[in-house]
């Protein structure tokens, strides 16, 4: 049996992680969320996500330094990450994207159940036919 | 940023070469051929006194210092008249002491003390002594006339430039304002807004039940509240920088202040703090804006909470001393280092570092609580200590017959509009 897709929220705002959790939990994920991105590579590395939200303005090591580690440890490179930021700048999606993350979603025009869909169309299973 | 005729530098009156000059000309006017040189000063007028600012004089002393009006009724009298005054060997044994005092100092014998007048009145005067008995022509008064009148000029031009540089500068300042604003509007509306849609859509599609409904409430509740102190704080900086500020005063009484502030913040609270409280629950009466007051007071609590993000206790304490009331509210959080304490309460004035940069927020809550504090003729002072938390004291004044209320006016802020000020 597989276990529950897991994933970890690097989220410092309580009330957005918060409210991905319960929209996540409801749609059967497994959530752990870390509010620092000292905490954020740490969990990285000790819970095993099979998916990464990542918030950039975080307190300890900020969003950026949290991709370029994640990319750079072969424990953790493999994990697709998302980041998931009230900043819309250009330069900033593009710096993200360059650093390796897959998307860059704008927090407020991404509803939480946005935020589902988008990770089980990342972790589905490539191998199954689509409908 | 362009260039513009306001990168020159701005002229300061007293070291203005133009009053040399005109000091020189009109000594070489009042000096007929072949006489001693005579003395000229130019002295600008500042209320009631007169200031000598350019003198010119090859062989004693011109004019020098300090005149005040009443005690030289003849300088008096050229400036409410606005005409030239010649002042022969008979009238100057009608001095004042202090008159007297400057004629036999500088040997006059005949003095033409001549108004500048600019704008609205007169700004100075041109005044020419003479040592020796040959008095002044009717030329040579009409020659000082007109150079009065060009040096009325000048001193126009210059006050006009000055007005001018203060209105560039306002009209950058809110120009400044309202980019910040936008960066604002877009981040920090953003981030409770998020939260408010989040939740009416999972709402609306019903994936909560039963106690998820009511937390979902409850963020919204909280957010919406979040955003409105936002907006209400960029409006009442805006309102402060732009327009000025009135209060709304009143009989009230900051017991009931420092109570509503806190039930004010309740919402806010999250489990992570706690709030104390210590000092007598007497009234306090007061004449103030108790809306403005309680913004004021709950402006230092909100501080409290957002820079202990990791919890704690937030003290709230009291005390009348002096005719004085005292209101501080401390936490152990961050703290705030000496340097960063002078940029505490400018506008936008937030403090980023590591440990700070992610605290949302936007520096208007200190800057609108202190300009309060002081409208109220009191103040609001810190103590910091990096790692060990801060302590923000206000003082109110409680007077038995209320405090003095202060309209501040739109270029009385402006001091504080540009970063780094404080």
């Amino acid at each position: 049996m597989d276990d529950d897709v897991k994933v970890l929220l690097i989220e410092d705002d309580n009330a957005a992680a918060e409210m991905y959790r319960l929209r996540l939990v409801a749609d059967g994920y497994a959530v752990v969320v870390a509010d620092d991105g000292e905490k954020g590579l740490a969990m990285a590395v000790a819970e095993r996500p099979d998916f990464i939200y990542l918030d950039l303005r975080l307190p300890r090591v900020d969003g950026f330094e949290v991709l370029e580690r994640l990319r750079a440890d072969p424990k953790t490179a493999a994990i697709p990450v998302i980041i998931l930021s009230n900043f819309g700048e250009p330069e900033l999606r593009e710096r993200g994207l360059n650093l390796g993350a897959l998307e860059f979603l704008v927090k407020a025009d991404t509803t939480p159940s946005r935020l589902s869909e988008t990770v089980s169309r990342v972790t589905a299973p490539k191998a199954l036919p689509s409908v | 940023m362009t260039s513009s005729a306001f990168d020159l530098p701005a002229v300061e009156d007293d070291r203005d070469p133009f009053f040399d000059t005109a000091a020189r000309i009109a000594a070489q006017i009042a000096t007929p051929v072949g006489a001693p040189a005579r003395r000229a000063s130019y002295l600008r007028l500042d209320g009631d006194v007169l200031t000598a600012i350019a003198e010119y004089d090859e062989t004693g002393e011109a004019f020098r210092g300090r005149y005040e009006l009443p005690l030289f009724p003849n300088f008096e009298r050229a400036v409410i008249t606005g005409a030239i005054q010649v002042i022969g060997l008979s009238e100057l044994g009608n001095l004042t002491p202090e008159g007297a005092a400057v004629v036999t100092r500088h040997q006059v014998r005949s003095c033409a003390l001549v108004p500048v007048v600019s704008g609205s009145g007169v700004a100075g005067v041109i005044a020419v002594s003479a040592r020796d008995d040959a008095g002044f022509s009717e030329s040579q008064l009409c020659q000082l006339a007109s150079l009065a009148e060009l040096v009325g000029l000048r001193v126009g031009h210059v006050a006009a430039d000055r007005a001018l540089r203060a209105e560039a500068e306002r009209t950058q300042g809110l120009e400044r304002l309202k980019g910040e604003f936008l960066n604002i509007a877009a981040h920090e509306l953003r981030s409770p807004l998020g939260i408010i849609v989040g939740y009416v859509s999972m709402l609306l599609d019903g994936t909560l039940t039963g106690s998820d409904r009511h937390t979902a409430l409850e963020r919204i509740a909280e957010k919406s509240d979040e955003m409105g102190r936002l907006i209400t704080d960029m409006l009442e900086t805006a309102r402060m920088e732009a327009l000025g500020v009135e209060l709304a005063l009143a009989p009230t009484d900051l017991m009931t202040v420092i109570t509503d502030a806190m039930a004010a913040l309740e919402p806010r609270l999250g489990s992570r703090h706690r709030i104390s409280t210590r000092g007598r629950r007497d009234p306090m009466p007061v004449i103030a804006d108790h809306a403005r007051a309680v913004t004021m007071v709950r402006n230092l609590l909100d501080n409290a909470v957002k820079y202990s993000p990791s919890g704690g206790g937030i003290l709230v304490a009291w005390t009348r001393r002096g005719g004085m009331c005292h209101i501080s509210v401390t936490d152990h959080g961050v703290g705030i280092s000496r340097e960063q304490q002078s940029m505490l309460f400018t506008r936008f004035g937030r403090l980023v570092t590591p440990e700070t940069s992610h605290i949302r927020g936007t520096g208007l809550g200190l800057y609108i609580a202190r300009e309060i504090a002081r409208l109220h003729g009191g103040d609001i002072a810190v103590r910091s200590e990096v790692g060990r938390g801060t302590t923000f004291t206000i003082t109110m004044p409680l007077p038995s017959d209320g405090p003095p209320a202060r309209r501040l006016n739109g270029a009385e802020t402006m001091n504080t509009a540009v970063p780094g000020n404080s």
